[in-house]
């Protein structure tokens, strides 16, 4: 995307470009941003639904899975004629389709080191801890930002952190990267779409907070309760002993 | 006394639990209920719940002071 924007992107950008503190400098810093989606799945679908809509110039999405018909309640990138298709061939299709103007790449893959390089944000939008602790490791080492969200059932989780700003406080200092994965998943225990959908639009919310310079909240915890209807706020502290972000690490 | 709060798919296994306690830790909060409430006590030993006090994380051995809300939650791990 060139760094002027043209009359098409005037058009398309306009309801960004009306707002101060988003304007033409705000969409030229979305414009070159370069954000990783690991999983596209329930939480990956919006992101990388609104990250493209709003003009986010580089989005990679990862993710090794094909659609499955008992995907489609909830993973709404995908149609039914996509079942047994790679999840990533089909969302960099409708990206494409929705925003030519953005660079799209896609890994029919699992995350992995070797595919981390060169980002400003990592979202997880993944279903087990251990991608997580991944992600948040090598956010930790090249000082970039992570957005990590999950659900099930009727809840939902966000937490994020802005490691360009902080070098303390990371996931692993919450959920211990050595604790067993939950009996519960979505898989055995199912899951509400627009719980996700929520999750999913918070995550892309947050990218863009980070791009534009708004995001505060290194380390705060979201959850959101969808058949109670409540929110809650939950602060966390950096522990001095841990293995990824700590005094030893 | 201490309040409780149980978020989440925890509040389906504390509908009969009183809302406050006499407790020191999270822990020992845990184990009282465990006591009483045998299903809400397995809930509460699974992997990664998160215990909070005044909406903070914390861990399960932390001191608790007369008036302190703590808010238990389970995993959420799907995406």
């Amino acid at each position: 995307m060139s760094t002027e924007l043209n009359h098409e992107q005037f058009m398309r950008y306009s309801r960004h470009l009306l707002m101060d503190d988003i304007g033409e400098l705000g969409q030229q810093k979305l414009s070159e941003a370069r954000v990783l989606i690991v999983g596209l799945g329930g939480l990956g679908c919006p992101v990388a639904l609104y990250l493209a809509a709003a003009g986010v110039g580089q989005l990679t999405l990862c993710d090794p899975d094909r659609v499955e018909l008992s995907n489609l309640q909830r993973q709404i990138l995908y149609r039914e004629s996509d079942c047994d298709e790679y999840k990533v061939v089909c969302a960099e299709r409708e990206l494409r389709a929705l925003n030519p103007h953005i660079r799209v790449n896609s890994y029919a893959d699992e995350i992995s080191d070797v595919l981390m390089d060169g980002y400003d944000i990592v979202v997880d939008c993944t279903d087990n801890l251990a991608a997580r602790q991944l992600m948040n490791a090598r956010c930790v080492a090249d000082k970039i930002g992570f957005v990590s969200a999950s659900a099930l059932g009727w809840e939902g989780q966000l937490i994020a952190f802005d490691f360009a700003a902080h070098a303390n406080l990371c996931l692993n200092c919450i959920v211990d990267k050595d604790s067993p994965e939950p009996m519960q998943n979505c898989s055995n225990s199912g899951v509400v779409g627009p719980v996700l959908g929520a999750m999913g639009s918070l995550q892309a919310t947050t990218v863009m907070r980070m791009l534009l310079g708004f995001f505060q909240q290194h380390g705060e915890m979201q959850r959101y309760d969808g058949k109670a209807g409540r929110w809650l706020a939950l602060a966390a502290s950096a522990r001095r002993d841990c293995a990824v972000c700590g005094e030893v690490a | 006394m201490i309040n409780l709060l149980f978020f989440g798919r925890l509040g389906d296994f504390a509908k009969d639990v009183p809302s406050t306690i006499e407790a020191s830790t999270p822990a020992e909060i845990r184990e009282l209920l465990a006591v009483e409430f045998p299903d809400l006590g397995k809930a509460l030993h699974q992997p990664q719940v998160l215990v909070s006090v005044n909406k903070m994380i914390v861990d399960w051995d932390q001191p608790l002071f007369d008036g302190s809300e703590v808010a238990f939650l389970p995993p959420v791990t799907g995406g």
